[in-house]
Formats: C-alpha cells, sequence, structure tokens
C-alpha cells in the first residue's frame, strides 16, 4: 500500500464511476416519471457502438458522445412508445430492448468494419486540468484533471439534486411518478412529462455508453457494457432515488471495479476472473444488505391511462 | 375479451410480428445491394432443406428449448429469472466436472453428468428466489449479476482448473459419455428429446395439476392468491429452483450433446434468447418450444445465407430481436380499450351491412 496504488485506485474509480453514473442518472429522470426501464444495457449498448462510430469517422469524440445520445433517445423512444401509448409492461419491454438494441449494434458493426480480426481504434478524449484547484496537494492530480465529460456529469448530479428539490418544475415532474392521476388534475401533461423522462434517460443512458468507447477504452468490443446498466439499476435503488445517493453508490461500485483492476494485476496465483466477479457480488451483496426498503416513486411501472378511473 | 378471441389473438400478435420483422429484414437487404428473395431462399434451405440441415436446426433449438422453459416457468409464477444463462452455464460447468473427473463413463455418467447440471442450476436459481422471499429483493438485477459470476466461474474452470494443456478450454468429454444422436445424419441427439419431454411436463404440471393451477394463480395475482392461503413464497422459490433446474439440465445437456467442452462463450446470451421466446410463445411451453425451433431456424438458416448471398448472419439477429420488439407492443395494443372500440365498431359495421 503505497501513495502510487492509492492515487491509482482513486483516478480508477472516479473513471469507472462516471459511466455508471450518467447510466443511473437516466434511469432517475425515468423513474422519477414512473418509468421503470430495465433496457439500461441495450441502450448503453447502442450509444456505445454509436460513439465510437461516429468518433473514428469524424476524430471528434464530442461528436460521439452527442450522436450517442441521440442514437440512446432514438431507440428509447420505441420503448416509450410502447410503454406510454401502448401501455405495455416496462419491464417485458425494457427486455425487448435489453435484446434489440445490442443486435443492432453488433450489426452495424459487422456491417461497417466487416468480420475482421483488426481492431479499429480511436483517439481517447484528454483530460482538461482545472487552474487553481489542480494545484491542491495530492488530490488536486487526481480530481482536477479529468475528461471534461468527468464535470460535466458532476454537473448534472448538481443539477438534478436542484431540479428534484428546489424546483416547481421538479416537484411536478416527480408527482407524475407518485400520483399520475393527482399530477393530471393539477394540469399536469403526464404523457408528455413520461415522453420526456424517456428522452432523458435514453440520453444520458447513450452518452454514459458512449463515454466508454470515447473516454475509457478506446475500442469497441462485443458486451463491452458489461452488464452496467443493471449495476446501474442496483445504484439508484441504492442511491435511494436521490442523485446524491447515486452519486455515492456508484463511486462504490467504480470503487469495486477499480479495485479488481488493481487486484488482478497483483494476482497471488489466484485466477483473475475471481477479482472479476468482484462488482457483480458487491452488487448483490449491497441490494441484500438494504434490504426491500423500497423508497421509490409510487407509481412506479404502472401504465397511466388517462381515461381509465 | 372472450376467451376464443384472447388465444386468436395470442396467435395472431406473434405470427404477424414475425412477417413484420421479416419486412424489416428484407427491406435492409434490399439497402445492402442484395436480392432478398435469393437470400430467404437459402435461408430457408439452410434451415429446413435436407434432413441434415433440419437435424442442424433441430440441434441448434435444444438448448434454447430449455432456457426458453426456463423462463416460461418462473414468469408464470410471475418472477422474473433473466438468470437462465448463468443456470446454464452453472449446469454445465457441473456436468463438465463429473464426466472428466468422476472416472465412470457411459449411460451411468450421462445420467450423473444430467443431475448434477440440474442440481447446479436449481442452486444457482435458488439464489435469486431466497433472497426474492426474505429481502424483497429485485430478483432480476440479482439473477443477472449471477450469469456474470457464472460466465466467470465457468472461465476459471477452462483456464485453470480443468484446462486442456495450453488451449484455454477444458478437455472434451469421454466418447462413451456423449450423449447418442437419435438418428443418423441427424445432428440432433438424445438432448432434443429430453428438452421435448421437459416441455410436456411442464405443460401438463402448469395446465393439468392443482399445483400448476395455483403456482399461475400467484403468477396472475399474488395479494389474491395469499388471501387464498396459497404459500405464495414457497411457490415462488419453488419456481426459482424448478427454472434453474431446467436452464441447468440444458447446459448439462449441450455439454454432453454438442459442444463436448467449456470453452469461452459457452451458453452466451442463452438466457435472455430464453425470455425472448418464452414471450413470443405467450408463455405457453409448448408453443415457446415452437418459437425455440423457429428462432434456431432462422440461426442455422443465416449461416447458409451468408455463404450463398453474403447477407451477414447479424441480419438475422435483427430479424430475431424485431420479432420480441413487434410481439410485446402488439399483444400490449390488443389490450387496449381503443383497440376494443375499434374491434366493436368494426364488427357492428360489418354487422349493419348484412342487415
Amino acid at each position: 500500500m503505497n501513495t502510487a496504488f492509492i492515487a491509482n485506485l482513486i483516478l480508477a474509480t472516479v473513471r469507472m464511476a462516471i459511466p455508471l453514473l450518467l447510466i443511473s442518472l437516466g434511469e432517475l429522470y425515468g423513474q422519477r416519471a414512473g418509468m421503470v426501464n430495465i433496457g439500461l444495457e441495450g441502450l448503453a449498448a447502442i450509444g456505445s457502438l454509436v460513439g465510437f462510430l461516429v468518433s473514428f469517422v469524424t476524430g471528434s469524440n464530442w461528436l460521439g458522445l452527442l450522436c450517442g445520445a441521440l442514437a440512446g433517445v432514438a431507440v428509447n423512444m420505441i420503448y416509450a412508445f410502447a410503454t406510454v401509448t401502448l401501455c405495455a409492461d416496462h419491464t417485458v419491454y425494457g427486455m425487448a430492448i435489453n435484446i434489440f438494441a445490442p443486435a443492432l449494434a453488433s450489426f452495424i458493426y459487422r456491417v461497417y468494419f466487416g468480420s475482421g480480426s483488426e481492431l479499429s481504434q480511436i483517439t481517447l478524449m484528454r483530460g482538461v486540468a482545472i487552474p487553481g484547484l489542480k494545484n491542491i496537494p495530492f488530490f488536486g492530480d487526481l480530481l482536477f484533471n479529468q475528461t471534461p465529460m468527468v464535470y460535466i456529469t458532476v454537473a448534472i448530479v448538481i443539477f438534478t439534486a436542484i431540479f428534484f428539490k428546489r424546483t416547481q418544475a421538479g416537484l411536478n415532474y416527480k408527482a407524475v411518478g407518485e400520483h399520475p392521476r393527482a399530477a393530471a388534475t393539477l394540469g399536469i401533461s403526464v404523457i408528455r412529462v413520461k415522453y420526456l423522462a424517456c428522452v432523458i434517460c435514453g440520453a444520458l443512458a447513450g452518452i454514459g455508453g458512449a463515454y466508454l468507447t470515447t473516454c475509457y477504452s478506446n475500442t469497441y468490443t462485443e458486451g463491452n457494457v458489461a452488464g452496467r446498466g443493471f449495476i446501474a439499476l442496483a445504484a439508484v435503488i441504492f442511491g435511494r432515488w436521490t442523485s446524491g445517493g447515486i452519486l455515492l453508490a456508484c463511486l462504490f461500485f467504480g470503487f469495486c471495479d477499480a479495485l479488481q483492476i488493481r487486484l488482478q494485476v497483483g494476482s497471488f496465483g489466484i485466477p483473475y476472473q475471481f477479482f472479476q466477479m468482484i462488482p457483480y457480488i458487491a452488487t448483490i451483496v449491497v441490494l441484500t444488505l438494504i434490504g426491500a426498503k423500497q423508497a421509490g416513486p409510487k407509481a412506479n411501472g404502472k401504465p397511466y391511462r388517462r381515461e381509465q378511473r | 375479451m372472450n376467451k376464443l378471441t384472447k388465444s386468436l389473438s395470442s396467435f395472431v400478435v406473434p405470427l404477424i410480428s414475425i412477417l413484420l420483422a421479416f419486412l424489416v429484414g428484407m427491406i435492409i437487404m434490399v439497402c445492402m445491394g442484395k436480392n432478398p428473395a435469393d437470400a430467404l431462399y437459402f435461408l430457408g434451405f439452410g434451415a429446413f432443406g435436407n434432413a441434415a440441415n433440419f437435424g442442424t436446426t433441430l440441434s441448434k433449438a435444444t438448448p434454447l428449448i430449455f432456457t426458453s422453459l426456463c423462463a416460461c416457468f418462473a414468469y408464470r409464477c410471475g418472477v422474473f429469472n433473466l438468470g437462465g444463462e448463468g443456470q446454464f452455464i452453472m449446469g454445465s460447468v457441473a456436468a463438465c466436472y463429473v464426466a472428466l473427473r468422476s472416472g465412470i463413463t457411459g449411460v451411468p455418467a450421462m445420467i450423473l453428468c444430467l443431475a448434477a447440471g440440474m442440481a447446479a442450476g436449481g442452486v444457482w436459481g435458488l439464489v435469486p428466489g431466497v433472497l426474492k422471499i426474505t429481502r424483497g429483493q429485485n430478483e432480476m438485477i440479482i439473477s443477472i449479476m449471477l450469469n456474470y459470476v457464472a460466465t466467470l466461474f465457468m472461465g476459471v474452470v477452462y483456464t485453470n482448473w480443468l484446462r486442456d494443456a495450453s488451449v484455454p478450454q477444458t478437455e472434451a468429454v469421454p466418447n462413451e459419455t456423449k450423449l447418442p444422436r437419435v438418428l443418423t445424419g441427424m445432428r440432433f441427439t438424445y438432448a432434443l428429446v429430453i428438452a421435448i419431454v421437459v416441455g410436456l411436463l411442464i405443460y401438463y404440471f402448469l395446465f393439468w395439476t392443482s399445483g400448476g393451477f395455483k403456482l399461475r394463480a400467484v403468477g396472475i395475482n399474488m395479494t389474491a392468491s395469499r388471501f387464498n392461503g396459497f404459500p405464495v413464497k414457497r411457490y415462488i422459490l419453488t419456481s426459482f429452483i424448478v427454472s434453474g433446474a431446467i436452464a441447468g439440465l440444458g447446459g448439462a445437456a449441450e455439454l454432453l450433446g454438442t459442444q463436448f467442452r467449456l470453452i469461452n462463450g459457452f451458453g452466451a446470451g442463452y438466457g435472455f434468447d430464453g425470455v425472448a421466446m418464452a414471450l413470443i410463445g405467450q408463455l405457453h411451453p409448448i408453443a415457446t418450444m415452437v418459437v425455440a425451433v423457429f428462432f434456431a431456424a432462422l440461426r442455422t438458416g443465416s449461416m447458409t445465407m451468408q455463404a450463398g448471398t453474403g447477407v451477414p448472419t447479424s441480419v438475422s439477429d435483427i430479424i430475431q430481436a424485431l420479432v420480441i420488439v413487434f410481439t410485446v407492443a402488439g399483444m400490449a395494443l390488443t389490450k387496449l380499450p381503443q383497440f376494443e372500440q375499434l374491434r366493436y365498431r368494426l364488427r357492428s359495421r360489418k354487422g349493419g351491412n348484412a342487415a
């Protein structure tokens, strides 16, 4: 245990937590409007592919992230139409998205790059130091010399906290997830809020996926989301449906991920796969420990039919 | 909606979805500059063209039947078992150990392997079940996390514990322990027979026994079942164990019948595919098995299609994915009140014309 080890661990924790955080925040916006979307894994997969492809073609990581977000929104609109307008079961339809979106992503990848074994690579987004804060000893270099996406994600966390706690619009938004019929009598357009929730959820999950290819790993491989969409679901529950809680939950899961990579290097003769299990087992343990005190939105996952009383 | 139209729509909706999915698939082929008619011909020929091809389709369908029955059984009890893949893999790992390390071969080894697979799958299904009923935990997340754990555990087995010399895979199971083929010249083995028997048993249990009735009642309305005095928690746990055991049996049968060794990618995606097939089959065990054969046909045929016309196999993956997207949306559509009104209006207009 030396400073370099700890510094690396902190750095990796932040880098691992960001994609989870983006995806979980997307889910938070969804669930606050009563939309339980378990299709996050699929949304992140398509975002990851599109982000990679656009960055590869244009050379711009920002354009890649943007298009990743748009791809997430596009796919999530299928989910929105089926669940909001057709009142399909959220879980079942989320599963359909989880099957459809990765198939689409791998199809696009194979058509564009062929089935050759050669891996195409892109240049990753570079870190930007924040002047002043960067000079704090030890932590300055770790926390304030990150890619812009890290700062943007933290800004989204802060914005989300203020939006849901302090603004009228945020309270109206939450009302849709708690009691849509009451919200409707207050003149809130429930359907519109639900669609808006799906747009935000799709965009954030898409960016979360695109982060993996534009800021984290410079190649696209099938299955690179590796369950983050589902860990993000757990993070929302663990974070008690608040953006601050989700931030901590994601840092914890990010830490597990960072730790397993560091431990793999040390290895100690133990097969590396056991270390790779750590994030998944941690998710199970955390969910088991916090139990079923469901504090989520009351009307979560329930269909809303306007004319029904 | 009366019972007849309900069962009719549960038959028609998947059929229309399949047609729509094929339509989209053909549009994609046209966009890629290929002739869709040729592609469809090769797809059909590759899947059903001759006895050998049909045998390959059935052999590919076998593991899918197991995982789709696994998803079907759990969902009938109202719990979403997304862990079919992990249970399938744990089943195959257990079977692999018995086949390679027990020292016995032949029919007794086969039976022991299949039993070990069932037990391992059942245990892997037990975990989310126990957490669900004791801690009220979300069974979907837990079972998916266990998929990743199982895949990694299998990795340990084929890269370390049962590694075949320098290659990252296990040794092949002994020839005497391999499941034999039913007919010479066709690739499917007795694993398919086991799969069909399991499917029929589930059908019988769900629809012709009081236990099955209660299990379905729990699935339809847990609160009502609890007030009726049904042991809801016990049914949930049992459904998880049985569902896991079915997938585990599938994993063992796949190992002994088709793959013979554990290797990277074994069983990947079978769990989610199983969920998709169970949903398209409207959670009916027999319909689910038919859907599994259909999916397998798409997979087998797409290889021939790629070789014959250059249309990549992933087009068939898109078609499969679209079938589930359309089916679930379609089923929701038929349940909408507006749809009911539309149907009613159409019928009354028809009646008016006749009069």
